[in-house]
């Protein structure tokens, strides 16, 4: 059994086919990247699987069961949870309330407990300095950190990081990265979507390659870097 | 988003058992019956606020509940004599009823959009009540000649029900303020989408808060009844009772406990003031005194009191 699986999932905005017959299988503990130019479905794979949108066709399943149809809420509560680089913060709250609200909800703990969980997680982070600072007077790189945060706080075993490294100084870029080493050691499983090809080439075991909403390659990171198909896509014809 | 500390419950019970002696010691007539209404007030904006303040969503149409509270309890006293009490708990239970009914629907939009729904779901209400009667040809709502109630008791018996009612509103504020749900609310409002992807079921809370909010309006509503013995719709549901809960909030400030307290204490008594000082004027003079309130202090009274950082905003 797959841990997860995209079966022929297609999505439309209008005449738009953003996802055209996508199909995906992962183990757990994969790390698996997911690149191609913009606009070529990253995100909307994302959205479709966290349920934010729904499939018009097709069916995705989580630990062998179907997920297509369940509202995003439940979906964190089976186990998946999405980190965007539109950071989904609540501003006017401080940074621990921050991680209280998903450990309280997405792990269903009390609140004492989901207290100590939120605390454990701003440590592991990075960020149990700004713990009762308001999330809006912090630094875009913080707010990453902490989006990440949010995800390991809803106690989700498949994490879906959509480019949490864009536009991240060399710095930030630097604790991003270490977050996410630490993030491999505890075992979870990961997609990810990113442009820093650095993180692309380090985490990812196996890459997968979107174009124009449909599946253009898939393999090792090595081996798509060389596939004339993903230069041509991202290059154009000439440099394939 | 501050935990209320075991102060502010402390001086909040102090005040509740000073107003609950008020009466033995000598409060009576006129002065008796005004701090009943800043009760009603308190009681009705901390209502709006346990909705609006804590997800944000601004409902517009709060006095369907009000109004369908006001009639049910008068339906129920009138036509099958039934006592007050009982009647209250229909009106209540009525409402809340009325309240899944209307969210179900209206708790999909949001902003505007939700401001709209609820405000046409109390303009309907209130035509069905005031002709429902002539197109089905039959005497059920009284039209626009409206409801006469049994002779209420004393004042007092206001005072004691609207101050339990105020009390029970600000428990339930104050416990939003440290509990799960509350949380969940407030995790609403500032991102609902963030809310979803962390696990908080949206929909649901959103309708378990309008169905608190409306089912204690509705209450409050047939108490008003009871004590004005004598309603018509074009009162009940009138506008200006939303737009006096909305006001309240605001100039106290949304979304914590003592906004309504002190916005509604601060609204009853100026008007009151103006209103007996002013006899001509005073609706200007109240509006000059909003319109200066809002424009210094955006955020409502409350925030002339410093709080620790992530405190009340």
């Amino acid at each position: 059994m797959n841990y997860l699986e995209c079966r022929q999932v297609t999505k439309r905005f209008g005449a738009l086919e953003a996802l055209r017959s996508f199909s995906l299988e992962m183990e757990k503990g994969e790390i698996l990247g997911l690149i191609g130019p913009n606009g070529s479905g990253k995100t909307t794979l994302f959205n479709v699987i966290v349920g934010i949108y729904s499939p018009e066709e097709g069916e995705i399943f989580f630990q062998g069961r179907s997920i297509s149809k369940l509202p995003p809420h439940k979906i964190c509560h089976r186990g998946i949870a999405k980190a965007s680089q539109m950071t989904q913060s609540f501003l006017e709250i401080t940074v621990l309330e921050n991680l209280i609200i998903p450990a309280l909800y997405g792990r269903d703990l009390s609140l004492k407990n989901a207290r100590m969980e939120a605390e454990s997680i701003l440590r592991f982070i990075g960020l149990h300095d700004l713990q009762d600072v308001p999330v809006s007077e912090i630094s875009l790189g913080k707010r990453r950190q902490l989006e990440v945060g949010r995800v390991l706080a809803t106690g989700a075993e498949l994490l879906l990081l959509d480019e949490v490294m864009a536009g991240l100084n060399p710095h930030e870029l630097e604790e991003a990265l270490r977050l996410l080493q630490r993030i491999r050691q505890e075992g979870k499983t990961m997609i990810l979507v990113e442009h820093v090809m650095q993180a692309m080439m380090q985490f990812s075991e196996r890459i997968i390659v979107l174009n124009h909403g449909e599946k253009i390659a898939e393999g090792k990171p090595e081996e798509v870097a060389q596939n004339p198909e993903v230069i041509q896509a991202y290059l154009g014809r000439p440099y394939a | 988003m501050k935990e209320p500390g075991k102060k502010t419950v402390f001086i909040l019970s102090i005040l509740a058992v000073l107003l609950a002696v008020l009466p033995a010691f000598g409060l009576e007539g006129y002065r008796l019956r005004l701090l009943a209404l800043v009760f009603m007030g308190i009681a009705l904006a901390g209502c709006w606020n346990l909705m609006s303040g804590y997800t944000g969503y601004i409902d517009f149409g709060p006095v369907t509940y009000f109004g369908a509270g006001a009639y049910t309890t008068a339906l129920f006293m009138i036509r099958l004599d039934l006592p007050f009490v009982l009647s209250l708990i229909f009106s209540g239970i009525i409402c809340a009823f009325l309240a899944l009914w209307i969210g179900l629907a209206a708790l999909r939009i949001r902003g505007a959009y939700f401001a709209i729904a609820t405000f046409a779901a109390a303009e309907a209400l209130k035509q069905i009540v005031l002709e429902g009667d002539r197109v089905a040809g039959i005497e059920f709502f009284g039209g626009s000649h409206g409801l006469t109630l049994p002779v209420p008791p004393p004042s007092e018996f206001f005072y004691y029900f609207l101050l339990g009612f105020m009390v029970l509103v600000t428990g339930t504020s104050l416990y939003l303020e440290r509990s799960k749900f509350g949380y969940g609310l407030r995790a609403i409002r500032g991102s609902e989408q963030a809310a979803e992807l962390s696990g908080v079921p949206t929909l649901s809370l959103k309708i378990k808060a309008y169905i608190l909010s409306s089912s204690l309006i509705g209450c409050i509503g047939g108490l008003e009844a009871y004590w004005l013995t004598y309603i018509i719709p074009d009162d009940v549901f009138n506008v200006m009772r939303t737009i006096q809960m909305v006001i309240m909030t605001l100039l106290g400030g949304m979304g914590t406990v003592w906004g309504p307290l002190i916005g509604a204490s601060f609204l009853t008594l100026v008007a009151e003031f103006l209103g007996t000082k002013f006899v001509y004027d005073y609706l200007t003079l109240l509006g000059i005194v909003i319109i200066i309130v809002i424009l210094l202090l955006p955020r409502g009274i409350m925030s002339l009191v410093k709080f620790k950082r992530g405190g009340a905003r």
